[in-house]
């Protein structure tokens, strides 16, 4: 038996009505007033639970809301604007693009052309040609420029764990560089990160010699047990190394009363998509040991210990609040 | 040209590319300009003619492959605009925003399907939308920024909303 009089209340199977839609949108409409009442808040809940088509009309609203969740905003207004303006110069403008377009696909963010490279919450060991051996951290590339002269190994983005090895007499010299300076092994263990605009340096082993690319006369030595943050023309100071710097080479985070705010940008690291912080629970203390591996238990747990919640917007949209 | 339908075989399949592959890449590449992503899209092309349920009879199987590419060609070209525009806006923020290329993808194409939802609407309508939607703004803030009552703002807002749950899927 087939309903084919809309009165019929049995389950109905397909899509949502137009009108039930269209009920839905005006429910929105009102309930993101900024004047909304309590009143229309309860009339909303009502309609919501009289029927079960209105709850499958809803849901489409929600849906809708999870997915602009899952852009970030100020990225995705001006980009969704402006193809607002190039659709209406129409498809032909567009077939031209597509003509044109070919040029830019050197230009695009691409990971391919590097030597070696980890996803997000991705590790990786490599050993290079002369033994030395590389770890990578999540969301790393790397490029290795060894020749006669020198041992050379690009860091262009992420983190890396080196540990070297003996060259071949005579040796040559091992350096890591980033877009910050350079860092020469002086027979050594050593872990170097890219901050914003910065590159940081932990030494585990020995020494290494740091020299920032505008300032090369300015070498500064960090030695076992040291570490340093430099920028392309200054050095920072130096300070103790952490002792649980290189912890992510054994899949762990170990925090020791961080601020909330610092674990959820480095949790963030391993992790596809938005994970967010909110102000007001910021400054929330942290410590503990955490696998890397299950972020979402991590954040789960989060729950458990803090007084926060989790909101999921979206399977990559994720933050944390009061 | 389509007289009816009857289930697809990978049989048909092999048989249609057999025929109009070759031809179908040189109608392609006199549209793109190179033989790569020529190639690229006559593949695509009877990638997706696989993933059909029912293949259709076909009378003029290359009017047919012609429409599929040229719906693939005008994806292509939206997806290239967008990630073009994405670069622009990246480049001009005053602090690098660093993405991983899966961010990076998810981004591309969440971007691309709320741009999917939106199609066809007025550039007015999707302005407001994207003010109340994305800036969060009130309907009296956008109404002000506009010159447009609130009950215009209501309007356009609800035609978009109806428009992207109309083309969602449950």
């Amino acid at each position: 038996m087939h309903p084919v009089d809309g009165r019929l209340s049995s389950p109905q199977v397909g899509p949502p009505s137009t009108a039930q839609l269209q009920a839905a949108v005006q429910w929105y409409l009102t309930l993101n007033d900024a004047d909304v009442s309590p009143e229309q808040h309860l009339a909303w809940q009502d309609w919501l639970g009289a029927d079960p088509e209105h709850v499958k009309a809803w849901a489409r609203i929600e849906k809708l809301q999870q997915q602009l969740c899952g852009v970030p905003r100020d990225v995705a207004l001006p980009i969704l604007s402006q193809m607002g303006v190039q659709r209406r110069q129409g498809l032909k403008m567009l077939l031209v693009l597509a003509a044109g377009a070919t040029v830019l696909a050197g230009y695009r963010i691409s990971p391919y052309h590097t030597d070696f490279a980890t996803r997000t919450g991705e590790r990786r060991q490599v050993t290079l040609p002369d033994g030395s051996r590389l770890e990578l951290n999540t969301d790393t590339r790397v490029d290795i420029a060894y020749n006669a002269q020198e041992r050379l190994i690009l860091l262009r983005r992420g983190e890396i764990l080196v540990t070297t090895a003996t060259d071949r007499l005579p040796a040559r010299p091992l350096s890591v560089e980033t877009p910050q300076g350079r860092i020469r092994a002086l027979g050594t263990r050593f872990d170097v990160r890219l901050l914003p605009g910065l590159s940081s340096v932990h030494v585990q082993q020995h020494a290494v010699e740091v020299r920032p690319r505008d300032t090369p006369q300015h070498i500064q030595r960090v030695d076992e047990g040291q570490a340093l943050t430099f920028g392309s023309s200054q050095l920072g100071n130096l300070r103790p190394a952490t002792a649980d710097s290189s912890a992510w080479t054994q899949g762990l985070l170990v925090a020791i009363d961080w601020r909330l705010g610092d674990f959820v940008g480095e949790l963030a690291r391993y992790r596809v998509g938005y994970l967010g912080c909110a102000d007001e629970v910021r400054d929330l203390r942290i410590s503990g040991a955490f696998r890397l591996d299950d972020i979402d238990g991590i954040l789960a747990n989060l729950q458990v210990s803090l007084p926060v919640k989790v909101r999921h917007f979206s399977r990559y949209w994720a933050r944390i609040e009061a | 040209m389509d007289v009816g339908i009857k289930p697809s075989t990978p049989m048909d399949i092999e048989h249609l590319y057999g025929k109009h592959h070759g031809w179908l890449k040189g109608w392609l590449c006199n549209r793109v300009g190179n033989s790569a992503d020529a190639a690229d899209l006559a593949q695509d092309t009877f990638m997706r003619m696989l993933t059909l349920r029912q293949l259709p009879v076909l009378r003029e199987p290359r009017h047919y492959l012609v429409t599929i590419a040229r719906g693939l060609m005008i994806d292509k070209a939206r997806r290239q605009t967008l990630e073009r525009a994405y670069l622009e806006v990246l480049a001009a923020r005053p602090e690098p925003l660093e993405v991983s290329p899966e961010t990076y993808h998810l981004i591309i194409e969440s971007l691309l399907a709320i741009d999917a939802l939106l199609d066809g609407l007025g550039a007015r309508t999707r302005q407001i939308f994207l003010l109340v939607q994305l800036e969060g703004l009130s309907y009296v803030q956008v109404g002000r920024q506009l010159g447009l009552s609130v009950t215009t703002i209501k309007n356009h807002l609800g035609k978009a909303m109806m428009q992207c749950i109309r083309l969602m899927d449950d």
